[in-house]
């Protein structure tokens, strides 16, 4: 590993640096997110999450009353040894000895700090975030008697299960329709073979948008708006196009030899698909069933074209996003809310993290 | 290996059947009433994990009094029950709460189930839905701007073929009608929807305590506001909080200020015309509103955080430098939904309190600006037809006003019913109001009322255009004829 020559030292740590600057970059706005999700609302609103470490601040050490001083606040003005106006105060005049006297608030209610710099952290952590986003906020309405009536927001699990019932679905339906099309695609003889693969492939470039519309306007008439179903259908329609051609990538580039001996043997065309490519593509088919499952799982658009009129089957995005209020006004909730939304698809992502890399190089080496 | 990866395969068929199988049983029963009598039997009632909403039942139906309205008095006689009325609108979480509150009386005695959504997209939702012939049964409108499109297309039903028109003329102030009536899409005016809540939008919140403790006092002209302005920033603090960053709203704040400048300033049917385009944006009536605004909004000894501040501070976040101890600001002008973001444990009429924004030409008094949300009915069944009456009676919204938060719009509300002072003091002062007018930008065309206004505030606030720019570049986004 380690090589003598002083170049090779260089692109080692040049290489090195570079992926640790990017892998910062990436996780630290995530880490800050997760750090505040733990902190109550006021310090979320009032100070940064990197407070948490301890950091050098003006701190408060005395506090004087502007009124019991008697200054005058139009002229030149001495207190606790320093002299300055007003205005010089208001920034903070420091001391000799390392201290900061500061005039907070205006002239006529201003009190007087005498501040020093020391290092402090902010260790104020609280799980009422959490306690809030899976339980459900307490909506606290005042009756006209005075008394207070607690009524329980919606909680957390009804949407979780929703969006379980709706991604794990949308994520097998074109999984395995796309792993038929492709074996078609790639080992049987029809006629216009090529024509529709170019097909398929062009509907890559399709935005799922301009679907919206027709797609629900035919739902209508179904009558199955708002229902899994619909959103089940709008999700595999959505997903095939690139599962098919990723599945096609791999399910082509398998050794022909094992293939034409099984077909040989006499194996028809559905054996050789489930004996043989549907256990050869296993690492193809997990990763797109990740990829799948991680835009299924955020999908906010679809979701609230499709489920958006029936309140029952509200997702999980859908959950997050009015959980904020009417006008934002509980947005530090989103902290907590990302993470738990984040939990399943980590999972997902981290039990079939091993194919994930072997899938996405899908056929590149094999030739 | 190779039997590991069928193992996979094999769970994941099972998974999907398990869940085809489930879920095939939602998905037959569309959001379709629960225990519909004739009609329609659908299966079972929905499984959904979310609570339970249980179907209300026509248990006790007390004798209802007479409403006089046709197709509610018939509801509340039990003639409707089990039907299902959807409902969309934009309040979520807290006040989507106060809107199940507000209806359920409604479904408690007539048996009817209505079905309130909302959504944080509240646009996108409901053109595409429109669009593809999936209309909620009840929309409510934040803007009565939106609701025109769609009165124009023809898709919103005229009110005024089934409605009792005495019963609602006596229900609602003229006004009310006047803006709820837009061209339908003959070009006839149509009754295209009824007033639920509206909100003032010309108050000043102030800390009160801290207000009181140095000395100063509620002014009540624009000069002594001017003047305690100057004061205030003689002592050392910016008297104003102001933000206006909105996401693709930013500006709207901005808007409001001038439209309350406008009421102050000129005549009430000058107000009307320049709603209707009639009065350009370069007059100089308009050009004194922005002037006025900008004697406060551009100096730099006004403002906390100046100029640059007022833009990129969320309007919800504006508000808390007023909390700190002491205030760092004094004065922010918003409607009344702005106290959700005051600090919590801060007591009304203690901590803080408001006042109406004080006149500046003296011939114009106080007016109020005002705002509401209006109920549009899409589709055309008799128990959608008893809630559309029901909306239009006070005791549509008398739980929501109860609850806090809502003001009634109706003649047949009650002072008696607000149950903070915050609310109350609100609504007396829409109603002793005699100018009372609608948010000048949810009226106009979408270009301009939620397009060209918003934006060109914004640059003219944040310098990247001047004033003059600024209104000519409104103007020339008025829709041409």
């Amino acid at each position: 590993m380690i090589s003598k020559r002083t170049g090779g030292w260089l692109s080692f740590i040049l290489v090195n640096g570079a992926l640790a600057i990017m892998v910062l970059l990436w996780t630290v706005p995530t880490f800050g997110l997760f750090i505040s999700s733990f902190r109550p609302k006021e310090e979320i609103l009032t100070t940064g999450w990197w407070t948490v470490f301890p950091h050098k601040e003006w701190v408060k050490v005395e506090e004087l009353r502007a009124k019991d001083l008697n200054l005058d606040t139009k002229g030149e003005m001495t207190i606790a040894g320093v002299t300055g106006t007003f205005k010089e105060f208001r920034e903070g005049i420091e001391t000799p000895d390392g201290k900061r006297v500061k005039w907070i608030g205006n002239r006529r209610l201003g009190r007087i700090e005498i501040q020093e710099y020391k290092w402090t952290v902010n260790w104020n952590f609280t799980l009422e975030n959490y306690r809030q986003v899976l339980m459900g906020k307490e909506i606290e309405i005042k009756k006209p008697d005075g008394s207070v009536e607690v009524i329980p927001g919606e909680n957390f699990i009804g949407s979780f299960l929703n969006s379980v019932a709706v991604a794990i679905p949308s994520t097998v339906i074109p999984i395995l329709i796309a792993a038929f099309a492709a074996y078609g695609f790639a080992w049987m003889q029809f006629s216009g073979k090529r024509l529709f693969f170019i097909l398929v492939v062009a509907l890559l470039v399709v935005p799922l948008q301009i679907a919206l519309v027709p797609i629900l306007r035919d739902y209508a008439k179904l009558n199955i708006n708002g229902t899994f179903l619909a959103i089940w259908l709008a999700h595999t329609g959505f997903g095939l196009p690139l599962a098919v051609y990723l599945l096609f990538n791999y399910i082509s580039t398998l050794p022909r030899e094992t293939l034409e001996s099984a077909f040989i043997d006499g194996a028809s065309h559905f054996t050789v698909f489930t004996r043989l490519v549907l256990p050869l593509s296993v690492p193809a088919l997990a990763s797109f069933a990740i990829f799948q499952f991680l835009w299924v799982w955020n999908d906010y658009l679809v979701a609230l074209i499709f489920l958006g009129g029936n309140k029952e089957n509200q997702v999980l995005t859908m959950h997050l996003a009015n959980l904020v209020g009417s006008r934002g006004n509980d947005w530090h909730l989103l902290t907590a809310g990302a993470f738990v939304t984040m939990l399943l698809p980590l999972i997902i992502f981290f039990s079939l993290q091993r194919y994930f890399i072997r899938g996405l190089l899908a056929g590149s080496v094999k030739g | 290996m190779r039997k590991q990866y069928l193992m996979i395969v094999a769970l994941l068929l099972v998974a999907v059947l398990a869940l085809a199988a489930c879920g095939g049983g939602t998905a037959t029963e569309a959001p379709k009433p629960t225990e519909a009598p004739a009609t329609q039997a659908p299966a079972q009632p929905t499984e959904a994990p979310a609570e339970p909403t249980q179907a209300p039942e026509p248990t006790e139906a007390p004798a209802m009094e007479k409403t006089g309205f046709e197709w509610l008095d018939r509801a509340y006689a039990g003639e409707f029950a089990g039907t299902t009325v959807t409902l969309l609108g934009v309040m979520v979480d807290e006040e989507a709460k106060k809107m199940e509150m507000a209806v359920k009386p409604f479904e408690e005695a007539t048996g009817i189930d209505v079905q309130y959504t909302g959504t944080k997209e509240f646009e996108t939702q409901i053109n595409v839905r429109v669009d593809a012939g999936d209309a909620p049964d009840v929309v409510d409108f934040p803007q009565p701007g939106l609701l025109s499109v769609f009165a124009s297309q023809g898709k919103v039903v005229d009110v005024s073929t089934f409605m009792n028109m005495d019963k609602l003329k006596a229900n609602y102030k003229q006004s009310w009608l006047d803006m709820a009536t837009l061209p339908g899409p003959d070009g006839n005016p149509i009754m295209a929807g009824v007033w639920h809540r509206t909100a003032g939008k010309s108050y000043i919140w102030y800390p009160k305590k801290a207000f009181d403790e140095a000395g100063y006092q509620v002014p009540t002209t624009w000069d002594e506001l001017m003047a305690l302005t100057q004061q205030i920033a003689d002592d050392g603090d910016t008297a104003w909080c102001i933000g206006i960053e909105s996401g693709a709203a930013t500006g709207w704040v901005a808007t409001d200020w001038i439209e309350n400048l406008m009421l102050r300033t000129t005549t009430p049917e000058n107000y009307d015309k320049w709603v209707a385009g009639e009065l350009p944006f370069q007059s100089p009536e308009v050009k004194r509103a922005a002037q006025l605004m900008a004697d406060i909004w551009l100096n730099e000894d006004y403002v906390y955080g100046g100029r640059e501040g007022i833009v990129s501070t969320f309007i919800g976040d504006a508000p808390a430098p007023m909390f700190q101890d002491p205030p760092a600001c004094w004065f922010h002008a918003q409607a009344p939904w702005i106290t959700g973001f005051f600090p919590e444990g801060t007591e009304p009429g203690v901590d803080y309190d408001f006042f109406v924004m004080p006149p500046v030409d003296e011939e114009y008094g106080v007016p109020i600006l005002v705002a509401g949300d209006i109920m549009a009915m899409f589709n055309d069944r008799p128990e959608v037809r008893a809630l559309m009456e029901y909306f239009a009676t006070g005791a549509g919204v008398e739980q929501w006003v109860k609850a806090g938060g809502a003001i009634s719009p109706h003649n047949d509300s009650s002072l008696d019913w607000y149950t903070n002072d915050i609310d109350r003091r609100v609504a007396q002062s829409i109603l002793e109001a005699k100018t009372v007018r609608f948010d000048a930008s949810d009226l106009m065309p979408a270009e301009v009322g939620t397009g060209a206004f918003w934006k060109a505030m914004t640059d003219w606030i944040s310098g990247s255009i001047d004033l003059d720019t600024a209104l000519k570049e409104i103007d020339e986004a008025w829709p041409k004829e």
